[in-house]
């Protein structure tokens, strides 16, 4: 238990009050940023990482590891208020986030955003301190056939999410790969689907085609029903009632606990979690019409896990070095810089470093609670502004979003067509969300497929003969006959209550 | 009161030229007494005879705005650490930021290729280059989206060696051993790079090369580079990765990597009991790693002389020395003409090497 003594020593340094404003002033930051469409994570704590050169080693973590709390939340903000996903982590936090904002309880769903990525956030830094050692350890035998299998019930189980309408997703997910096949392949070294013209080399970056999809079509569609302001009115009290704390309870802690295993794997980003734990929330729910139409617990699910795998992310991270996502990269290269090579030596010789750091998700994990319920309110009056207001707005950012991303005008131009082809496909009711994820996972599984074709030479029978991965292509096998079977059973009753929805989202479940 | 508002707006924009006219009045004055102390400092001479003494004086002030430092990789790897210590001494000495912009995507292609083909040549655009985004690139294929013609190179920052790694519990004890085995079982050998014409593939190439291995009959496992790659060894579940010092020294500290050998002339004092390749029996490698900056073609030649003088004073500096060494790294610099030698020397080596393997597409 020399752990825990260790870090109550790291409290007492977090506590600082120096140190206690860096964990502000980074969580505040972070949010703001956060709530800028495109604006990811990693963009910000990359910006601002030579901003905090000025700081101490340990005050600069700290801030960047609030800002990187705070990101993720913000990302829901927006995601919930305006139906903008601040990063792909955030997408399924829209799919109810939103309807729920329309029936004016905007409020309960900011609240209950923040409560899970609280407990969530507490619960991964609990792991952290408790697991760091072990689990490190496992992450290493997750190899690339075991990330395959992953990812295969991944897609299997939105296959089954989008309801009755089975073809079209599979069309819009194999469309999304495609989109992501473009560029350099990584095997060959080769260019694909380029079309001999240059830009198109680079590939195409998920967070323009997500601003297009989401923020500048949504503006399309506001304008061509003459919006006269986004919101549904009232956004009600920000604390959630007794009832929505009930119903969010099992999805909070399913979330945290998925966001949090399989945070610990590499490459597994909170962009996956949260899908799977919005899967998951939905599939024990005894709610599930519900879902998609404004059930709180929609919420709660991929808030707790996208939280919960920033938290876990730091295992892999201080322990080995693995940065299990883009902005952990950026954190590890933030480490780097201040000569603090992570490791398990980092433990050994830095040990009251890396407890101060964990100290402070604690603190900072407090902080989003305690800065952002009071300032949901603010967040909230967002959705009062005038849509003639609002629109050009968020076309403002979504450009700066988009162009933010490799600081390229290609993008750019990228998030507007995609805006385009967004508004026309909401219009012919064409799922947006398997395409998404198609294109931020098909790349994933094409790399860790190739690398188990290398590994075992070209034999197929590398995924079975590990016990991980024949368990991951069980599920998925069992999760296909009975999505097929769930989809024979949802046809009917879409049959039966199929309303016309306004949200994009709504035309997903 | 509406006429008043009119009359404001009318005087808004004239007030607002004025006041542009004399700040740019301004900033000509100060550049022009700036240009003067230089010249009496004893600036050097202008080098092209073509180039009127007005132009000099114009750079001598350079730089007077911000400079973009492209990086063509990602943030954390290897020339992102290399392009930051670099920038933050250049940036107190000069009294300029400099800011570094991530560009990564196809190899280092596309930094490279926004900086060197799509930025101006005006010296406040400059690339960070390395070994994977210059002679290796051209190396491995006849159709190199860019090539070392397009670069200006002005100074190599520095050097590393890569090191041989495997799974801390894999069965061979040295170098020796293990090349015998690569050699004999070319089929079980998987080896981890970021592409065909990746920094690893040169390595393991000239490796298999020198001890008479089939290169072609083992498997190249592509990975997104050094942060995925020696997980997988590590895991086991592939058998060698061939990274720099610097990249691999966390997990080797963790133990749960085994380095077999350097491929350097001599052992590196951050792994001092690591055999070299010449050590174990293994002659005649010579792949290593660098990292500097380059600029677009027709760049001035006096901004490009700055930029070396500028790194080659920082290559003395106790604090620069002290930075790099927490990166586990070493100055290692190069200049001017010694240094587009060195790269012309080294693309012409890959080359060769490359077609004989079958690297070259």
């Amino acid at each position: 238990m020399s752990n825990l003594s260790m870090l109550l020593d790291g409290f007492g340094h977090a506590l600082t009050p120096m140190n206690l404003l860096m964990a502000a002033i980074g969580v505040l930051v972070g949010t703001f940023v956060g709530v800028l469409p495109g604006l990811g994570p990693t963009s910000s704590i990359a910006i601002l990482l030579p901003v905090t050169a000025v700081l101490e080693p340990t005050q600069a973590i700290i801030m960047l590891a609030g800002i990187y709390y705070g990101a993720m939340y913000g990302g829901s903000t927006t995601a919930i208020l305006l139906n903008i996903p601040g990063e792909a982590s955030s997408v399924p936090t829209c799919l109810d986030g939103y309807p729920l904002a329309q029936q004016g309880r905007g409020g309960p769903a900011l609240g209950i955003a923040a409560i899970a990525s609280f407990i969530a956030g507490v619960l991964g830094v609990l792991g952290l301190v408790l697991f760091a050692p072990v689990l490190a350890s496992q992450a290493l035998r997750f190899g690339p056939p075991e990330m395959f299998a992953v990812l295969l019930l991944t897609l299997v189980i939105m296959m089954g999410m989008t309801g009755g309408r089975f073809v079209k997703s599979a069309v819009m997910g194999l469309a999304g790969i495609a989109l992501s096949l473009i560029g350099l392949g990584a095997n060959s070294g080769m260019y694909r689907f380029t079309l001999g013209w240059g830009p198109l080399e680079g590939g195409l970056d998920m967070v323009s085609i997500l601003i297009g999809l989401f923020s500048i079509a949504e503006v399309m569609r506001g304008i061509s029903e003459k919006k006269t302001a986004i919101s549904a009115g009232n956004i009600g009290s920000v604390y959630p009632g007794r009832k929505d704390l009930k119903q969010s309870a099992s999805s909070i802690a399913a979330g945290g606990l998925i966001g949090f295993f399989m945070g610990l794997l590499p490459g597994c980003s909170a962009a996956v979690t949260s899908f799977l734990s919005y899967d998951f929330a939905k599939r024990i729910s005894r709610r599930r019409h519900l879902f998609g139409k404004g059930a709180i617990e929609g919420v709660a699910a991929p808030e707790a896990a996208n939280n919960a795998t920033s938290s876990a992310g730091f295992i892999p991270l201080f322990a080995l070095g693995i940065p299990s996502s883009p902005p952990l990269a950026v954190l590890l290269a933030g480490l780097m810089i201040y000569g603090l090579t992570p490791g398990p030596m980092l433990f050994e010789q830095k040990g009251s470093f890396v407890w101060t750091v964990i100290a402070s998700m604690f603190i900072g994990n407090v902080m989003l609670l305690v800065l952002n319920l009071p300032l949901v309110g603010i967040w909230a009056k967002l959705t009062r502004v005038p849509f003639s207001i609002l629109a050009p707005v968020i076309l403002l950012l979504s450009m700066v979003g988009a162009y933010t991303v490799r600081n390229n005008l290609f993008d750019v131009q990228v998030a507007v067509v995609f805006g385009i082809a967004g508004y026309f496909l909401q219009k012919h009711d064409w799922p947006i969300m398997p395409l998404i994820l198609c294109f931020i996972l098909g790349p994933l599984m094409e790399q860790s497929f190739l690398q188990s074709m290398a590994i075992s030479g070209g034999s197929l029978g590398i995924f079975f003969q590990r016990g991980l991965s024949v368990a991951f292509i069980i599920a998925a096998a069992a999760m296909l006959i009975f999505s097929l079977y769930m989809v024979r059973r949802t046809k009917k009753r879409i049959c039966e209550e199929r309303g016309d929805s306004l949200s994009i989202v709504n035309a997903e479940a | 009161m509406t006429t008043l508002n009119k009359k404001l707006s009318r005087l808004l924009p004239l007030s607002l030229a004025l006041l542009f006219l004399i700040s740019g009045c301004g900033t000509n004055s100060a550049k022009s007494g700036a240009g003067a102390s230089a010249g009496a400092g004893g600036e050097t001479a202008v080098p092209a005879a073509s180039q009127a003494a007005s132009a000099s004086s114009a750079y001598a002030d350079y730089p007077n705005r911000p400079i973009e430092y492209v990086v063509p990789f990602s943030a954390g790897g290897g020339v992102d650490l290399v392009a930051r210590t670099v920038v933050e001494g250049l940036s107190k000495e000069w009294g300029q930021p400099i800011e570094i912009v991530n560009k990564p995507g196809a190899g280092g292609a596309t930094g490279a290729q926004y900086a060197l083909k799509q930025a101006a040549n005006d010296g406040y655009t400059v690339l960070a280059d390395n070994v994977a985004s210059t002679t290796m690139l051209q190396a491995g294929s006849a159709a190199a989206p860019l090539l070392l013609s397009d670069h200006e190179f002005a100074a190599r920052v520095v050097t590393d060696a890569p090191v041989f790694v495997v799974a801390a519990d894999a069965p061979w004890k040295d170098f020796r051993e293990f090349s015998d085995w690569a050699k004999a079982n070319p089929e079980k050998l998987t080896w981890t790079s970021v592409g065909p014409a990746g920094f690893s593939t040169f390595a393991v190439a000239e490796w298999l090369k020198a001890i008479g291995a089939d290169f072609s009959k083992t498997r190249m496992v592509a990975t997104k580079g050094a942060s995925e790659s020696l997980p997988l060894v590590a895991g086991g579940n592939a058998v060698l990765a061939v990274h720099t010092v610097n990249e691999t020294s966390t997990l080797v500290k963790a133990g749960k990597l085994k380095v077999l050998a350097i491929l350097a002339p001599e052992r590196s004092p951050y792994y001092p009991d690591v055999p070299t390749t010449a050590e174990q029996g293994v002659e005649g490698l010579s792949v290593s790693w660098w990292t500097g900056m380059s600029f677009p073609k027709g760049t001035p030649q006096e901004i490009v002389k700055k930029w070396e003088d500028g790194v080659s004073k920082l290559s003395q500096d106790p604090d620069f020395i002290e930075k790099l060494k927490k990166l586990q790294l070493d100055p290692n610099v190069l200049t001017g003409q010694e240094f587009t030698d060195f790269v012309n020397k080294e693309a012409e080596y890959y080359t060769g090497l490359a077609t004989q393997t079958g690297i070259r597409k």
